[in-house]
């Protein structure tokens, strides 16, 4: 069998159909990706596939202060998940326009969301098939309280699939943050953004899981007929993060802005990985990737887009940046643009450089210690990617983040 | 009384190549210095051997400032020692917001001299004080460090960061350069009004026409590395008539 060994035993489980039927199987047949799979040739899930997890059958425990905190500092509704496992009781008094199920009933929800999920793709399809649990989000209308979906939860062995699927009505407006902040093992959360006609969706997504967890997300994007999403993405923790996102326009005139940045130092290997399908006509997509490496840390940053045949008047644009602070760090980025229509305007680049030493003399010459002065260019190499988010409540989860990464050495 | 900046048989090199070949100065406090040169005689490599710039490698002798050698201190603790450079070349820095970068120098050195940082709003109005004399707008302030600033709005930056940074020892390398009459005229009374009696000044110029507003007390004239002729201000006016050809090596 490819792959060095199978996680998990699916055969301790229930026999699955359906969907998760068939994702288990596609599982069973490829397992983890071999040394020979393209789009993941540069981030290696060796030392994950040694080790014997064990998907997450209990809560953890209490939730952390710190993300209760964040969550009541927005004024969001918080929904947390607990070793994969969602806490029931974040489900009562959910905001007016927003209603919880079970995805594990909803064989049509769960069809649905893996038409959206990245395709083959081996994480999505284990989590799909694990599912710790499964939770659909409906949206209807214009949802004041953002959501904050908080994932949690500890074990050196344990694996964490907790899969989401949130569909946004026609018209339908929210605002979303996740934050991932678990010492778990391995965290494979699978998220789908269904977002309906004319609807939009302001999300952020704040990784920082503790330097021994794998962080594998997958997150799958449907954009209907003049829907929007404004998404940024913070990645700062983990020992190997891979943030993997597959958007779909599905209808014309959708508008879809991603942006990202990772950040590592130590060994961290950070990985953004994005595929943007123009399927249809008259879209817009917009990806701003900057990514910080410090130490030995590695970065990587693939970004496909794809323009179908009759895809006329889209505007793609993707640009990497990514800034390295010292000699043993690296980054492999491949942006890619796929076009078959002759209509179109795309764009797309990749930098790697390193700290300007003009720059850095012209700071110190004034006084600055070099470590401030690191961390005020490094800042500043961020800075428009930040800003470029205009809801404020969603950055304002951010900033503080990116900030402590600055200002705790090593910049 | 121990001299403010003493340079002692100064050589530097840049790579392989020798660029200061035995540069002797001494500047007592409140003393305005003027260095003169033909270009590549070794102005800018002094500036920036000064402040304390990589690359530019000391190969002998020392610079000492208050008696005290320099040559192991970082920029960062050179400026927080007193040291000024205003650059030829302001350096653009995009996403550095002026008055965050204003605060952060002023900030340093008052840290290294136990003080607490300063309160934000007496800063402001205190940058805005001293920039409205400068005529830095309040517009370029909210601006991201030199950033879209003309030739003569980056040289008031500069003196508007030593205004701020009070230095004791400040270096003003070619501020005249890029600048028309009226800007040197704000510049040049920009420098006057910090002529202290605590403070010295070593003015590095080409031509002459920035001695008429910034008047020096003593005049150098540099040449391949070395200091060729020393004089008062009378001297740099000898140079606007018989030009760098006409200096007498036996300085």
């Amino acid at each position: 069998m490819p792959g060095s060994m199978m996680l998990p035993d699916l055969g301790a489980m229930p026999p699955l159909d359906g969907t998760r039927g068939d994702a288990a199987a596609r599982w069973r047949q490829a397992g983890w990706p071999g040394p020979r799979v393209e789009s993941w040739r540069f981030t290696k899930l060796d030392a994950l596939t040694k080790m014997d997890l064990v998907p997450a059958a209990n809560a953890a425990g209490e939730a952390s202060e710190t993300g209760v905190a964040e969550a009541a500092s927005m004024g969001a509704h918080l929904i947390r998940f607990d070793n994969g496992l969602v806490d029931a009781a974040c489900l009562a008094a959910l905001p007016a326009g927003v209603t919880a199920r079970d995805l594990a009933d909803d064989e049509a929800a769960m069809s649905a969301l893996a038409d959206i999920a990245p395709q083959n793709h081996p994480v999505s399809d284990l989590s799909m098939a694990v599912m710790t649990s499964g939770l659909v989000l409906d949206v209807d209308g214009v949802v004041d309280t953002p959501l904050m979906l908080l994932f949690e939860g500890a074990g050196d062995d344990a694996s964490t699939h907790p899969v989401v699927y949130v569909r946004l009505a026609a018209a339908a407006r929210l605002q979303l943050a996740e934050l991932h902040a678990s010492t778990v093992a391995l965290a494979a959360p699978l998220i789908g953004y269904d977002i309906g006609e004319g609807a939009r969706l302001e999300q952020v997504k704040l990784q920082r899981e503790s330097t021994t967890t794998t962080h594998l997300a997958s997150t799958g994007v449907r954009l209907a007929e003049k829907a929007s999403i404004a998404g940024f993405s913070l990645s700062v923790g983990g020992t190997l993060a891979r943030l993997e996102t597959h958007v779909t326009m599905a209808g014309e005139f959708a508008d879809c802005q991603l942006s990202a940045i990772y950040m590592g130092r130590g060994s961290q290997h950070q990985d953004v990985t994005t595929y943007m399908d123009h399927a249809v006509p008259n879209c817009t997509s917009n990806q701003i990737i900057r990514g910080v490496l410090d130490d030995t840390a590695r970065g990587v940053y693939q970004g496909k887009v794809h323009v179908a045949p009759d895809a006329q008047k889209t505007d793609g644009q993707q640009m990497a940046r990514a800034l390295l602070l010292s000699r043993k760090a690296e980054v492999d980025a491949k942006p890619e643009l796929e076009i078959y229509a002759d209509d179109v305007i795309c764009a797309h680049g990749a930098t790697v450089g390193e700290l300007d030493a003009t720059q850095l003399f012209y700071l110190t010459s004034r006084g600055i210690p070099e470590d401030i002065a690191r961390a005020m260019l490094v800042e500043a190499f961020l800075v428009d990617t930040i800003e470029a988010i205009e809801n404020e409540t969603l950055a304002g989860l951010l900033r503080p983040v990116a900030e402590s990464w600055l200002t705790a050495g090593g910049a | 009384m121990t001299a403010l900046l003493e340079i002692r048989d100064l050589h530097a090199s840049i790579g392989d190549k020798p660029i200061l070949k035995g540069i002797n100065l001494t500047i007592n406090a409140g003393e305005v210095h003027a260095i003169m040169g033909p270009n590549g005689s070794g102005k800018s490599t002094m500036s920036y051997v000064l402040a304390g710039r990589d690359g530019y490698e000391v190969t002998g002798g020392d610079i000492l400032m208050n008696g005290e050698s320099m040559l192991e201190m970082e920029p960062d603790e050179r400026s927080r020692a007193g040291m000024f450079l205003a650059f030829q070349y302001p350096v653009e820095l995009p996403g550095v917001g002026g008055m965050s970068f204003l605060r952060a120098a002023v900030n340093a050195r008052r840290k290294d001299a136990g003080e607490d940082e300063v309160d934000q709003l007496a800063f402001v109005k205190m940058v805005r004080e001293k920039a409205k004399m400068l005529g830095v707008s309040d517009e370029m302030l909210k601006r991201a460090v030199n950033v879209g600033f003309s030739g003569g709005e980056k040289k008031r930056y500069e003196i508007l960061q030593m205004a701020l940074l009070e230095p004791t020892m400040a270096v003003l390398d070619e501020t005249d350069s890029g600048l028309d009459v009226d800007a040197l005229r704000i510049v040049s009374e920009g420098v006057n009004v910090l002529r202290d009696p605590a403070r010295s000044m070593l003015v590095i110029t080409h031509y002459q026409r920035l001695l008429n507003h910034i008047v020096p007390d003593f005049v150098h004239i540099l040449a391949d590395g070395r200091i060729r002729k020393s004089g008062g201000k009378e001297l740099a006016l000898e140079v606007e008539e018989s030009g760098y050809a006409g200096i007498d090596d036996a300085a």
